[in-house]
């Protein structure tokens, strides 16, 4: 009889794949991500407890393989460009244009390749919080996945979607 | 309230995870303010963008094979002492069994677990569905968010006509349909979503299966069941020809919203 993680894990295979493609910046790297974070899952598996939230466990493994595999090169902007902006560095979303018709319109207007551009300008903690947010999961889930208190949780994602909307502002037209 | 403490507020209240005194305080302080109200809409917008435009990047082909190649089998398991010789000892162990036990006793026991079990059955095969949905590599059969599409697709392919009146919106978007099979049955399968999240209606003929809820009289209010099962979250109801299960990773919240949407019928 297959464990839980077995049977169900890789049902969550593309979502898994689509944060480590925005974790990693390519391709390549995203797919020997998630294939090492699928072998990680399958040793750990008797530490899942049944009846939790078995994606974000895995989204939990896959951050951690990622810091893991890819902290010396957190530095190189050309690795997916972590850390280029850090969105705890931002400013406050309070600034008159970010709260004008203004910038819903502009909101409104974006593309989709402007808006991915935008998200890869964030540091990494900034787009691990909004895709996990995106994803669904609670902030409990989402402190879960990152390891921090809930309350930094609700933090870090409004400055990472502060950020966020610092940045579309050059996108958008 | 002050414009600091509502704009704290402000994803909890889009996101509907207040309770219900701070959902209306927040509500009352969006009324009287125009600036937390733009705010509110800009947070939306962005929100929608990030959900209908950031580019999604799901696992290649090549890598869901290589996974699934990698992946445990159930026949790849070393069998135990027990798999090895069960088929020669239960015959024996259960006439032992039967010797030791009233037949009698068992038999009523048995009858009042078989009702739990098979209803139980019932939410994990909803649940198993909704899973073979989202590792299959085309899940919809046809992809349309226009009900009137997809409705009259089903037509020739089952034995029943689906009865589903939600045609979605913004929030729960329509993605498509696909024919799916529930136990022994063929079911239509409804996909819907809620942000990223995959939503799986299931429709198929109710007749013959040990139901949670009641089947209604015509006309009569419609009992709804709702539970979870391995983290997922699922409603179940039924009429009287018809089974209907929504399945998702969604909030239980946000799952019922959606169950109301879809009248029953």
């Amino acid at each position: 009889m297959l464990s839980q993680v077995a049977s169900e894990a890789l049902a969550y295979v593309d979502a898994l794949h689509n944060l480590a493609r925005y974790l990693t910046g390519n391709e390549t790297d995203a797919e020997d991500l998630v294939q090492e974070t699928y072998a990680r899952a399958l040793r750990a598996q008797h530490q899942f407890t049944p009846g939790t939230n078995l994606k974000a466990w895995l989204f939990r493994i896959l951050r951690n393989t990622f810091l893991s595999l890819y902290r010396r090169q957190r530095n190189n902007p050309t690795v997916g460009g972590l850390d280029t902006v850090d969105a705890d560095a931002q400013g406050s979303a309070s600034e008159p244009w970010l709260l004008g018709d203004i910038e819903l319109d502009r909101l409104r207007k974006l593309v989709a390749e402007e808006i991915e551009t935008a998200l890869m300008t964030l540091s990494e903690e900034a787009r691990t919080v909004i895709l996990l947010d995106l994803e669904g999961l609670t902030e409990l889930e989402v402190a879960d996945v990152v390891g921090c208190p809930v309350g930094t949780v609700k933090s870090r994602l409004a400055r990472a979607r502060a950020a966020l909307r610092r940045q579309l502002k050059d996108y958008a037209r | 309230m002050t414009c600091g403490e509502a704009r704290d507020r402000l994803l909890d209240y889009q996101r509907g995870r207040l309770a219900h005194a701070a959902e209306s305080e927040v509500r009352a302080h969006f009324a009287d303010c125009v600036e937390c109200t733009r705010a509110d809409a800009v947070e939306h917008e962005l929100t929608r963008a990030l959900e209908q435009r950031l580019p999604q990047h799901p696992a290649s082909l090549a890598l869901k094979r290589r996974l699934a190649a990698q992946w445990p089998a159930p026949t790849a398991a070393t069998p135990s002492w027990w798999s090895r010789w069960r088929p020669a000892l239960t015959p024996a162990l259960a006439v032992a069994a039967l010797l030791l036990l009233a037949a009698p006793v068992l038999y009523y026991e048995r009858a009042a677990s078989r009702a739990t079990g098979e209803r139980a059955g019932l939410v994990a095969e909803a649940v198993n569905d909704h899973l073979r949905v989202l590792a299959s590599q085309h899940p919809m059969d046809i992809e349309s968010s226009d009900v009137h599409q997809v409705k009259p697709w089903f037509e020739g392919r089952l034995d029943f006509a689906p009865r589903v009146a939600f045609e979605g919106d913004a929030e729960f978007p329509l993605k498509g349909g696909a024919v799916g099979y529930f136990r022994d049955r063929k079911a239509a399968v409804f996909m819907y979503t809620r942000r990223l999240h995959p939503i799986t209606l299931l429709v198929f003929r109710a007749d013959g299966l040990t139901w949670p809820t009641r089947a209604p009289a015509p006309g009569g209010p419609i009992e709804v069941y709702r539970t979870a099962d391995r983290g997922f979250n699922v409603v179940m109801w039924r009429t009287p020809e018809l089974g209907y299960a929504l399945v998702s990773d969604v909030d239980a919240r946000d799952l019922n919203a959606l169950a109301a949407r879809i009248p029953p019928q």
